[in-house]
């Protein structure tokens, strides 16, 4: 019986011994923070606004990640590509314009990534002027928060760190004003890959802040991709609108990433037809030939900046920002240099500082339509079909602007058209 | 491996000393008959995954060394006896894939390693055929290792310190810097080194020698116990020592500048005036060039030391059991220092210490049982 009974315990099951202390030590998640509601839902998993147990009683966004699925089988294959890179990165990174991680927990095969809590998000601003104010964001808040928001990126970019997908309901702010980088599920560490970027994501960056170089093919690119993105959405900020708001064209069951026309389109129609004088590496590219037979277009981001941009500076950046030759575009740490933040209004800390009527209100949270975000024993993890895009995070005063996102909290709203490959 | 080394967990968190790691292998300790074979198993484990790592279609070097690294973090917290290291070694080697971003899919791990395992001298014929059970495994490691994924390595330190010799014909040598050579190599981005410009000319497979011993490392636990960047230094340093064509040319060196003389520490020269010295001179001299570097002397010696050491027992480590009695009992030769210990000795030992540890459990000398939560247990086996 001894013998039979200390056999048993190694051969079937080794880990029985580990797996009871582990448990024992575990403190859940419901032990540490009680749920005040749901925020938004994407292709990772959903984020929930919940508040500290402990003295600090301080409020976090709390993102729960679906574990990975195999098809139609809820078979758990580990932690997923995105959420590993997401830990990893965070737990390095340290900077008062990215969002700070405070704790992993790590708990019934989900994960859940304890963030600060970030009360707003371009996004909800650009909404909250576009239906609500009806008003364009003034001209300080606009420079502060795209100077914030390049203070950020030179902190990750000097890391190593390529966001690669950065847009409105990604980049936050806090209650004091204040810039917060979020969501680096699709950000990875780009020294000394040991393969190429291109092997592991096919596609990245929404469509709308993509850079030409990936939609012309490129398979090596590099930070000149985040750059291209923050002039988008400086751009959205001035205009209350997505610049570059073009159809994204779907992968072929293949998966074959197809030829981006319409976003090109959009982009020549304001930038112009790229030339090889401006763009030499232009020809060597997959979709060059594709590229040629659009209709030509010349350049007219001037006349778009003089009722948006109201600054012949601010237009200045963004020309550099639209550089089409990546190795032309403006860096990040130039971009700070950049006159346009050293001329009056001069940018501030607290974002909203010279138009404190303007903040948008708090951010809205629901309850959970998902039975519990804890789960129960044994729940199975697909218990919420995945929301529809936008139909559970609906934002404060939410109108008719653009596509319904979900996205904001740390997540990318999968109505703003993320691909997110491999 | 890219962020600041200096504020990174690594640095912060994960840099233990000797009291540390001996307190780690405390139970483990009370299993075993001879300290030295907890050694002889933190070397089989190592072999172990660069094995597994080679089955996988060669993961590159690096990934296997945040396999390894991992492996060692986890048994800083967890003994032998409790556990069962095969599917830890598994989980690190699916973790790391993806942490260092050369993602595998489960199954082609699961089945591998269940395939590795199962022959001599592992003779593990349990390994959960099931993908979930290293899904699990994994979870469990990330919690363990604190979420802290992002790891050093001296490589980085190796090809930044050294100028790549052209005249090298040897191919892995090509592979192998090629391989971490992609890509943008820290054009703006913070060095953890601390010295200025200049990099060490080595002889053709200089280079190639200093990597060997690095990857050898990995077989001990020094990479718990000191920074990437001193152990890289170390390696350079028995690269000079050891290396027929390196060691010729510090001779030669030697005897051409009268000030360089044996690794002692001369005050470091003033490196601008040094480099234009530099191109004159028909050969560098690699000791003063470790002597100028920003780290301390004794500290590289003593590693150095340890490196040795760690050779001095892999040279009893024997594959083949041709002068070892394969089934027979390690115990015998407990005290006989020179002893030569094989794998299936080893895999011996740990199943007894595994075995002797339940049995501990289920029948404590206090009378109290270990209380398992069998609850718990069928929820994950559910989910």
């Amino acid at each position: 019986m001894d013998e039979w009974s200390s056999n048993n315990a190694t051969q079937t099951d080794p880990m029985r011994m580990y797996r009871a202390k582990r448990d024992a030590m575990h403190r859940s998640v419901s032990s540490k923070y009680s749920i005040l509601g749901f925020i938004s839902s994407g292709t990772y998993g959903r984020v929930y606004k919940a508040q500290s147990l402990g003295e600090d009683a301080k409020i976090h966004a709390i993102k729960k990640f679906k574990p990975d699925k195999e098809g139609d089988v809820v078979a758990y294959t580990g932690i997923s590509q995105s959420a590993i890179r997401e830990i990893a990165l965070n737990r390095e990174i340290d900077h008062e314009n990215v969002v700070a991680l405070k704790e992993v927990i790590l708990e019934d095969k989900s994960i859940y990534m304890v963030f600060e809590f970030a009360e707003h998000d371009f996004l909800q601003v650009i909404q909250h002027h576009a239906t609500t104010l009806r008003t364009a964001i003034a001209l300080p808040v606009l420079k502060s928060l795209i100077y914030q928001l390049f203070n950020g990126l030179i902190y990750l970019h000097s890391c190593h760190i390529l966001h690669r997908d950065l847009k409105p309901a990604n980049i936050l702010i806090n209650a004091a004003g204040v810039v917060k980088i979020g969501d680096l599920g699709l950000a990875r560490l780009i020294h000394q890959p040991l393969q190429p970027l291109f092997a592991g994501d096919k596609v990245v960056v929404t469509i709308w802040y993509r850079a030409p170089e990936l939609l012309m093919g490129a398979k090596h690119y590099n930070k000149a991709i985040d750059c291209w993105a923050v002039g988008c959405v400086m751009a959205e900020l001035a205009s209350l609108r997505p610049i570059f708001k073009g159809e994204e064209a779907k992968l072929d069951s293949k998966k074959n990433v197809p030829f981006q026309r319409d976003q090109l389109l959009k982009i020549f129609e304001v930038l112009g037809t790229p030339t090889e004088q401006e763009w030499p590496g232009i020809k060597d590219m997959i979709e060059y030939q594709n590229m040629k037979r659009l209709d030509p277009y010349t350049n007219r981001l001037n006349e778009w900046c003089h009722t948006r941009v109201r600054s012949q500076s601010g237009y200045d950046l963004l020309r550099q920002l639209f550089a089409y030759d990546p190795d032309n575009r403006l860096s990040a740490k130039e971009a700070l240099q950049h006159k346009w933040f050293h001329e009056d209004p001069y940018p501030t800390w607290n974002a909203f500082q010279a138009a404190p009527q303007q903040i948008p209100p708090h951010r809205r949270i629901t309850q959970d339509e998902a039975p519990s975000m804890v789960p129960l024993p044994a729940a199975p993890f697909n218990s919420h079909t995945q929301s529809k895009p936008g139909s559970s995070a609906s934002m404060s005063g939410g109108g008719p602007y653009v596509v319904p996102s979900g996205g904001n909290g740390g997540g990318g709203g999968n109505g703003r058209k993320k691909a997110r490959l491999g | 491996m890219a962020t600041d080394f200096w504020s990174s967990t690594h640095y912060k968190r994960w840099l233990v000393d000797r009291a540390t790691l001996r307190q780690a292998r405390a139970d483990d300790l009370l299993y075993v008959d001879d300290p030295e074979h907890l050694d002889f198993l933190a070397l089989y484990f190592g072999e172990l995954i660069v094995k597994l790592g080679r089955k996988l279609r060669v993961l590159p070097q690096r990934v296997i060394a945040t396999a390894t690294v991992f492996f060692r973090r986890f048994y800083l917290k967890n003994s032998y006896c409790e556990t069962d290291p095969f599917i830890v070694v598994a989980a690190c080697c699916y973790l790391a894939a993806k942490a260092e971003e050369f993602p595998m899919h489960i199954k082609v791990i699961a089945v591998d390693a269940r395939d590795l395992f199962a022959q001599e001298p592992y003779n593990v014929k349990n390994f959960p055929s099931d993908n979930a059970k290293l899904a699990e495994m994994e979870f469990y490691l990330v919690d363990d290792l604190e979420c802290d994924l992002t790891v050093f390595h001296p490589y980085r330190t190796l090809l930044a310190l050294c100028k790549k010799s052209d005249a090298s014909g040897d191919p892995a040598d090509e592979e192998e810097a090629g391989e971490l050579g992609v890509g943008i190599v820290g054009e703006d981005g913070p060095r953890y080194w601390g010295t200025g410009q200049g990099q060490l000319e080595l002889p053709p497979n200089g280079l190639q020698t200093a990597w060997f011993i690095v990857n050898d490392t990995y077989r001990s636990e020094l990479c718990l116990l000191y920074s990437p960047h001193l152990l890289a230094v170390a390696a350079l340093y028995m690269t000079c020592v050891f290396h027929p064509a390196t060691a010729a040319r510090l001779a030669s060196a030697s005897a051409a500048a009268p000030g360089g003389s044996g690794g002692a520490p001369d005050p470091p020269p003033r490196r601008s005036s040094r480099q234009a010295a530099e191109r004159k001179l028909p050969a560098q001299d690699p000791l003063a060039f470790l002597a100028a570097l920003n780290v301390s002397l004794p500290l590289v010696a003593t590693i150095v030391q340890e490196i040795i050491a760690m050779y001095a027992l892999w040279d009893r480590y024997k594959e083949d059991a041709a002068t070892a009695d394969p089934g027979g009992t390690p115990d015998s030769r407990g005290d006989d220092e020179g002893g030569v210990v094989t794998p299936a000795q080893l895999t011996a030992i740990l199943s007894k210490m595994r075995e002797a540890r339940a049995q501990e459990v289920a029948h404590p000398s206090n009378g109290r049982p270990f209380a398992v939560n069998k609850m718990l247990e069928r929820t994950q086996a559910a989910g």
